[in-house]
């Protein structure tokens, strides 16, 4: 019995650690944080200011005046709130989030 | 017998009770070593704890009466991680008259939890919300309420409708179809709650709506079965159009219940395309509102507990808002109101600001 106890441990302890150390994944189908989006450009972060643009007008645009930018981590907030709020898109959150900080 | 309780109820029994404790503490290991494991989210776009929300100071004339407004509403936003937010509202309103038209103003100030909920944002098609929140149901509750948003200060007339707060569980989320179509729902179940300022009625219901980014145009159903009393349905349809060409905003609700029915319309109009005196008109919008109300089957006592008219009411409001600076908004409104009880004029006059206040380190902007 006390071997079974002894492996059963060490076997808990080591798919812990395991799982413990792999670092989140932030892959596209599992979304839901908040970061902004990475650009690898200087022409792709033009893009996705433009996109982010055009997104801010169409969702949040739809119910209140542009306010002004606001700290990268005030709007990160913002954003979160009002992708629950006005259940805007993962992919539009996102991408006014990186128009709202750059 | 002897043999069974040392089989089954002496050392077995403690092995296996050793044996679970440690499959719950080696299964805690990991949660709390990711618990302290720093975010992948760069510090300095991590999301901060936010005090917002408004205040407002408006003066209402309503059939020659004249009430004085003043408001605040602040808001709470609190991100847990990654996934979490917990949000609160709170609305705290003044409503001060002169007793007999003459003498010093004074009235009652009253005290609402609005909502607070606690979001988890499971991933892009679903976020599920717990605790007191906004039922909803149309868009006006939700999205339009705010003072600094609204474009008319007086509230549509069906606004009660199928709104109020709600506690329980909601299921929401919004997701593209194609890149064409955006798909927004909400599903909810309320429970019945007396508690002094979390009062809620034991309801069921959910809305969906189509959003299309290209003309800017979203619509959507509303629906609400009362699980308690009458056991009514309530059932609603929103439309909202802002065209890209001119800055127009329309927006149009229509709700049917046990309490009444009616509809809105409201057109607002940026001027920020006239050719002339450019810094003062951009900052200006004119508003347009009509809305019908037929009155349901509720007594009039009910209905004023409701806030709505007790009788089949028709009303046309036009507003100016002059948008001094970020946040800050000044408003006046005349409505004509028509009904059996006798026609009257409305007015409003009076300032919104809307503020917004890190609570943390946030850097430079």
């Amino acid at each position: 019995m006390n071997i079974r106890v002894t492996i059963l441990t060490a076997v808990l302890a080591l798919a812990s650690s395991a799982y413990a150390a792999d670092p989140p994944r932030k892959s596209e189908n599992d979304s839901a944080s908040i970061g902004t989006p990475v650009a690898r450009s200087s022409g792709e972060a033009d893009a996705m200011r433009v996109q982010g643009e055009q997104r801010f007008r169409a969702n949040c645009g739809r119910c209140h005046a542009a306010p002004h930018k606001f700290p990268p981590r005030m709007m990160a907030t913002i954003v979160r709130h009002m992708r629950v709020r006005a259940t805007i898109t993962d992919e539009d959150m996102r991408l006014v989030l990186f128009y709202m900080t750059q | 017998m002897d043999h069974i309780v040392r089989t089954f109820g002496d050392r077995p029994g403690r092995a296996c009770v050793r044996a679970s404790c440690l499959v719950i503490f080696f299964c805690l290991i990991p949660a709390l070593l990711k618990a302290q494991t720093p975010d992948p989210v760069p510090e300095m776009e991590r999301p901060v704890p936010i005090l917002t929300g408004n205040a407002g100071f408006f003066t209402n004339v309503n059939g020659g009466e004249t009430e004085l407004v003043p408001s605040i509403t602040p808001v709470l936003l609190l991100p847990l991680g990654d996934r979490w937010l917990v949000e609160s509202r709170a609305e705290f309103k003044g409503e001060f008259e002169r007793g007999g038209g003459t003498g010093p103003y004074g009235g009652k100030v009253e005290q609402e939890i609005d909502y607070l909920q606690l979001d988890y944002i499971a991933n892009r098609y679903l976020t599920v919300t717990a605790g007191r929140f906004l039922t909803p149901f149309g868009i006006y509750n939700e999205r339009l309420y705010p003072i600094w948003i609204r474009s008319l200060h007086p509230t549509p007339l069906i606004f009660p409708l199928g709104t109020g707060s709600s506690d329980g569980v909601m299921l929401r989320g919004g997701f593209s179809l194609n890149p064409k179509v955006n798909l927004n729902y909400a599903t909810y179940f309320s429970t019945l709650s007396t508690m002094n300022k979390f009062e809620a009625d034991r309801l069921a219901g959910g809305r969906v709506g189509f959003f299309l980014p290209g003309p800017r145009i979203e619509a959507g159903v509303s629906f609400q079965k009362e699980l308690q009393e009458e056991r009514a349905n309530a059932f609603g349809f929103h439309f909202a159009w802002q065209p890209a060409a001119v800055p127009v905003n329309l927006r149009s609700e229509y709700s049917r219940s046990h309490d009444g029915s009616g509809y809105w319309i409201e057109a607002a109009y940026r001027l920020s395309q006239v050719p002339f005196w450019q810094k003062a008109l951009r900052r200006t919008e004119i508003v347009g509102r009509g809305q019908q109300l037929f009155a349901g089957e509720i007594d009039e006592d009910e209905a004023e507990e409701y806030g709505l008219p007790d009788v089949n009411t028709r009303q046309g409001d036009f507003g100016l808002n002059y948008y001094i600076q970020d946040g800050l908004k000044a408003s006046a409104s005349y409505s004509r109101r028509f009904n059996s009880d006798g026609n009257v004029n409305i007015w409003t006059v009076g300032l919104a600001y809307r503020f917004a206040l890190p609570l943390g380190r946030v850097g430079p902007q």
